[in-house]
């Protein structure tokens, strides 16, 4: 362990606890304000949900949920599937359904055209391996709204729901296709509404 | 410890007269007085620091509900700035140990901030991403104030990088973008530790990448990848340790670390190169490359460099054995093969005698030429 004081500094000590300060803190700020602006001005759907209820020790209780849309039938990528092994997006249409849900209605590996009565989502980055038998397997993907954090054993509540299957999901999907919850219900009855902030 | 055998060492000089008494003092003084001396107080600082920080992660995780969010962001926040300017304050007093616990705790509470926003919106399966954030705030902590604590923190968070990468996905490739983010976070923790004098942290840094290699050739494992293993260690460690090599200036400036590290990756590529070979003959020749590499290593590094040398007598005695009991093992029993084991051992054990002999020698010849 060196001592700091008698290398030769680059910086006077008070610049450079500002420097570090301010560009850890605009960081952190970005991350909120870009989640936030989704919360703002995203175009909101309301997604059919199969939760389960692990732990993570760093981020305390969450619960994961897992969507209809998380598993896409090889019938709804009109373009075709690659045909070697390669880091993809997908990138899926959704429309809305009599019930009030929002279901995939196309899929693709390339970008897809928005619509008016359509939302675009895009897929967190994965690893695509096609499968080896004849008949297509479905793709799993994630949209990075497969967590909700809820205070320490209230999980247990959102589990039974699921149980019931009776949860869904109020996301917000900005221009770019990225989601965010909004609000979390049991049975058409809101339990968590998501603050901006 | 070092200063433990240079006070022994020390009177034993004086004892024979070779060293006046009043010099053995000065030096021993001098010594003490050195900034990089080992001192377990200020270990112990960075210590608690990491102890803090732990309960600052923990409140964050525990989803505390007595505040609001955003008032625990802000929270965060003013630890971020409250921890930074303590460590900017005490720097300008002179005192180093407590100016990079504070500085430690800086850089942790950044990524306490980063897990919170993580909570706040539910983000999901990016903890790797996430640690390359923190990684990159806490560089910023590392470079502005040159802090050596702050440099072994990066290392640490590159460790944890690698390995939340592995858990994450188990079926890693190469063709993954991921792979190639440990290697240039060793390089990274590498330039933080020559530009910020972080000394030991740099051991963080090859370890990742020898790491970072094995579980490469776990996930992917081929003759052409051991072989470009045994190939890239060997060269590396010819570059390191080769006289003549314009390398070696700076690898002998860095310590002793890189002819280990180079060492130490070209006898894992030909023990790997071993084990994908097939049947007797090929087996021998990979387990006489690697004999051969372990004598490279001692004649070329061993004299300055103890750790290579250990290294190597233990390839050389290991591999000889794995040998014989490939060779002779099924066709002499138990008993015949501890026989020949013990001859192999009393041989190796007559070879490191003169080897060590040599050394010796050539190192006297370089004090009284």
């Amino acid at each position: 362990m060196n001592d700091l004081s008698t290398k030769r500094r680059w910086l006077p000590p008070l610049v450079a606890a500002l420097i570090a300060a301010v560009l850890q803190t605009a960081a952190l700020g970005y991350m909120v304000e870009s989640r936030a602006s989704i919360l703002r001005n995203g175009k909101e759907v309301l997604l059919k949900t199969v939760p389960v209820d692990p732990r993570d020790l760093l981020r305390g209780d969450y619960v994961i949920l897992s969507y209809d849309i998380s598993s896409l039938p090889p019938e709804l990528f009109k373009g075709g599937l690659p045909k070697a092994p390669q880091e993809v997006t997908v990138f899926v249409r959704l429309a809305k359904q009599p019930d009030g849900f929002w279901s995939a209605s196309e899929a693709s590996f390339t970008e897809l055209a928005p619509t008016d009565d359509s939302v675009v989502l895009q897929s967190q980055p994965f690893t695509y391996y096609p499968s080896s038998s004849e008949i297509p397997s479905p793709i799993n993907v994630a949209y990075g709204i497969e967590r909700f954090y809820v205070p320490e054993g209230e999980g247990r509540v959102l589990e039974q729901a699921r149980n019931a299957e009776a949860l869904s999901v109020n996301v917000r999907v900005n221009d770019a296709g990225r989601a965010q919850i909004r609000q979390i219900a049991v049975e058409g009855t809101p339990v968590y509404e998501e603050p901006l902030y | 410890m070092y200063r433990g055998r240079l006070e022994k060492d020390f009177k034993h000089w004086v004892g024979m007269g070779l060293l006046p008494e009043a010099s053995a003092r000065q030096m021993l003084a001098e010594y003490d007085g050195r900034e990089s001396t080992f001192r377990a107080g200020r270990v112990l600082l960075v210590l608690a620091a990491l102890l803090l920080s732990a309960s600052i992660l923990l409140l964050v995780a525990a989803n505390w509900e007595a505040l609001p969010r955003l008032a625990r962001l802000i929270g965060i926040v003013a630890l971020i700035w409250g921890f930074h300017f303590a460590g900017a304050f005490l720097l300008r007093r002179g005192n180093g140990g407590l100016a990079a616990a504070a500085l430690v705790l800086a850089a942790m509470s950044f990524g306490a901030g980063i897990a919170l926003v993580g909570q706040m919106y539910h983000l999901s399966g990016d903890a790797a991403d996430a640690l390359l954030l923190w990684i990159a705030g806490a560089c910023v902590t590392a470079l502005a104030f040159r802090s050596a604590a702050v440099t072994t923190v990066c290392g640490g968070l590159a460790w944890a990088y690698f390995l939340t990468v592995l858990s994450e996905n188990g079926l890693g490739e190469i063709v993954e973008w991921q792979t190639w983010i440990v290697p240039a976070l060793a390089i990274l923790v590498v330039i933080l530790v020559r530009l910020t004098d972080a000394g030991r942290a740099r051991h963080l840094a090859y370890l990742l990448v020898v790491a970072w290699l094995i579980w490469l050739y776990i996930e992917n494992s081929s003759l052409g990848f051991a072989g470009t293993l045994a190939v890239g260690g060997i060269v590396a460690f010819l570059a390191a340790a080769m006289p003549g090599s314009p390398l070696r200036p700076m690898a002998l400036e860095a310590g002793s670390a890189p002819a280990f590290y180079s060492f130490a990756l070209a006898l894992i590529g030909f023990s790997v190169l071993q084990f994908e070979a097939v049947g007797l003959f090929t087996e021998v020749a990979a387990g006489a490359a690697v004999l051969i590499v372990a004598l490279l290593g001692i004649a070329l590094a061993g004299a300055q460099n103890g750790a290579v040398r250990y290294l190597g007598y233990a390839a050389f005695a290991g591999e000889l054995l794995y040998l014989a009991f490939e060779t002779l093992g099924s066709m002499l029993g138990t008993s015949g093969f501890f026989l020949i084991s013990g001859l192999l051992v009393a041989v190796i054990a007559w070879l490191v005698i003169r080897i060590e002999g040599r050394l010796m020698r050539a190192g006297r010849e370089e004090v009284s030429p």
